[in-house]
């Protein structure tokens, strides 16, 4: 297909902004705009894209830091969210991805409507095998958010030691992005066996594939949620 | 438990591998080197040794009816006749007093019920030394000896079985700093631990727990790396674990070893056959399958001898997806 | 000019479907590689590995 082209450039944009947002996640605190002001055009319309692609990270900063978002940033995050609702056809995790970003719209934006959004369903996800339930939460990692909790979370809440596994499995492949996001949740759940070793296995993802920015975010948010960063 | 058609394939295995390494027991032969200086043990007494290792449990976990035991029992009296009733490895033993080789490969045909009496008192001379027991050797090897000395007597067994001291498994690391080295190491651990299938119960409690949670990723992801000789180990430490292996072992686990079998019944070490083949080159397609297959045929045997119907009982809030 | 105007038309050809095939990756094919062994550091060299398994290390294929 000719996409390939066009979903280099986006995947381009989307580790750039990715790389903004660990920055300001390493900052510690310290206002940092990552995203585009400007959205005008077609540079603007990638920009919208790439923020839609990370998804509810592209806020990670403002919610991790509990520091107030600034309000061009989200502007522009409303942008994105309502610039790209999935299509009606469209995969579960593209469903859940935009349904993560309107949550946080709504805890960002006071002029929004109380209360969480619908959520979709989790489709088959409590009866996949722990390969693929891993998976799947690893690309829905900017779900795992500190007390926030939705039918992914409680999904996996109720399975630690197969989504420890999945991290196991995923670091085993070199397959950083997963296990990245595979740690992330890890961070949130309770009976994840000790043996594991989160930490220093984070760690490690981060000195194997950390180079990619979305790894290096990950890891990062992993990190401030273990130490009780407070949300 | 394993569906029915998940026991088909386990069985299949174990047949087709035992029959693959009783059609080529020549491959298994001693050879003429086999006490020279310049012969080497990796082709002839280690392959032999674990031969009989393998088919000792065999024997011991299937019924004298089963069709497998027969041909384990038959392998066992060849394996011994050709160490000519244990009398070369008393050679050997003379040979090469202060190797540890001898004393583990007799140790695998003691586990079937041959004895060699000289043997062992030759052994034993050596073994009370301090230089034998400061043998510089990896802790899991050294974990082997100890059971091969155990096993002949030649140690009296302690009160306490022995302990996995300095090993990987036994630090119970990390278990994504797992690969290759760190895997062999961890399934012979459990094989000296567990007699190599043969004792019931014979692991402690946390090693048990640790494997049963971290061997799915590390079955998982040999099978997918073609590293069929690895899983098969990994298939059988599962089998010596004293909870179900419902949770443990992935239920497609056994179908894709079983779909690396070659048309001859046999499973490559790793990969997929790229020489000759069998016809071809039979010396170097022996060498890359004799390992793989032994251990598919003990790894099969395990699994099937594990007793059906133990209750499962939820663990962690039922961890796994329902089989 | 005329390569700006080039890249505009690229840019503005992203489509939903590139954002969802982002947000829905496949999974990528394990890596795999293991640590190899240094014979020289082996103690009793060429056969020092465990007995009883793994198998012996093979000579390199020419």
């Amino acid at each position: 297909m000719e996409q390939s082209g066009t979903s280099a450039l986006l995947q381009g944009a989307v580790q750039d902004l990715a790389s903004g947002v660990v920055s300001a996640l390493r900052g510690g605190g310290h206002p940092r705009v990552v995203l585009p002001a400007d959205t005008g055009g077609a540079a603007g319309e990638l920009a919208l894209a790439a923020v839609r692609v990370l998804g509810a990270d592209a806020m990670l900063p403002s919610v991790l830091l509990r520091t107030p978002p600034d309000p061009a940033e989200a502007a522009v995050f409303r942008k994105a969210v309502e610039a790209h609702p999935p299509r009606p056809d469209a995969a579960l995790s593209v469903r859940w991805s935009h349904w993560g970003m309107a949550r946080t719209l709504r805890r960002i934006d006071p002029s929004s409507p109380a209360g969480p959004p619908d959520e979709p369903g989790t489709g088959a996800l409590d009866e996949a095998d722990w390969q693929s339930l891993t998976r799947q939460l690893a690309v829905l990692a900017p779900l795992a958010l500190p007390g926030e909790d939705c039918a992914v979370s409680r999904a996996a809440v109720r399975r630690p030691v197969d989504v420890a596994r999945g991290f196991v499995r995923a670091v085993r492949r070199r397959d950083w992005r997963q296990a990245a996001g595979a740690g992330r949740w890890l961070t949130l759940l309770p009976g994840v066996p000790d043996t594991l070793g989160l930490v220093s296995g984070l760690d490690f993802v981060e000195l194997m594939g950390g180079q990619d920015p979305l790894v290096a975010l990950h890891v990062q948010a992993a990190r401030l949620m273990r130490t009780g960063a407070p949300v | 438990m394993t569906a029915p058609d998940g026991a088909g394939d386990v069985r299949g295995v174990a047949e087709d591998a035992l029959a693959w390494v009783d059609a080529r027991r020549a491959g298994f032969a001693l050879g003429e080197d086999a006490l020279s200086a310049d012969g080497e043990v990796d082709r002839s007494w280690k392959p032999l040794g674990e031969l009989a290792q393998v088919c000792a449990t065999v024997t011991r976990r299937t019924a004298r009816s089963d069709p497998l035991h027969a041909r384990a029992r038959a392998l066992l009296d060849f394996a011994w006749r050709e160490t000519e009733e244990g009398e070369l490895l008393l050679r050997l033993q003379r040979l090469e007093p202060f190797a540890t080789y001898p004393l583990e490969v007799y140790a695998s045909l003691a586990a079937a019920g041959f004895r060699h009496p000289a043997f062992e008192a030759a052994a034993a001379v050596v073994a009370g030394t301090r230089g034998w027991r400061l043998t510089e050797q990896d802790p899991t090897r050294r974990l082997g000896v100890r059971c091969a000395e155990e096993r002949c007597g030649i140690r009296p067994r302690g009160q306490a079985p022995p302990a996995p001291r300095g090993t990987w498994l036994g630090g119970l690391p990390e278990p994504w700093t797992f690969e290759r080295a760190a895997g062999y190491a961890l399934t012979h651990v459990v094989f000296h631990l567990t007699d190599w299938g043969r004792a019931d119960d014979a692991l402690p409690p946390d090693l048990a727990r640790y494997l049963a949670d971290w061997l799915p990723p590390w079955l998982d992801t040999c099978l997918d790396a073609g590293m069929w000789d690895l899983a098969a180990e990994l298939l059988a430490v599962a089998a010596t674990l004293p909870r179900p292996t419902d949770d443990t072992v992935p239920p497609d686990a056994w179908r894709r070893l079983g779909a690396a079998r070659d048309p001859s019944g046999a499973i490559r070490e790793v990969g997929r056959e790229d020489g000759d083949g069998e016809v071809g080159d039979p010396a170097r397609y022996f060498a890359h399958h004799y390992h793989s297959t032994l251990l598919a045929a003990f790894a099969a045997v395990l699994t099937t001898a594990r007793p059906a119907g133990r209750p499962a009982g939820p663990r962690h809030g039922g961890q796994g997806a329902p089989a | 000019m005329r390569s700006d105007q080039k890249v505009l038309e690229e840019l503005t050809a992203i489509q939903a479907a590139d954002i969802e095939a982002a947000l829905d990756p496949a999974e990528t094919d394990g890596v795999y590689r293991d640590s190899r062994e240094c014979a020289a550091l082996a103690l009793a060299g060429g056969s020092g590995g465990l007995l009883l398994s793994p198998p012996a290390p093979r000579p390199k294929k020419g």
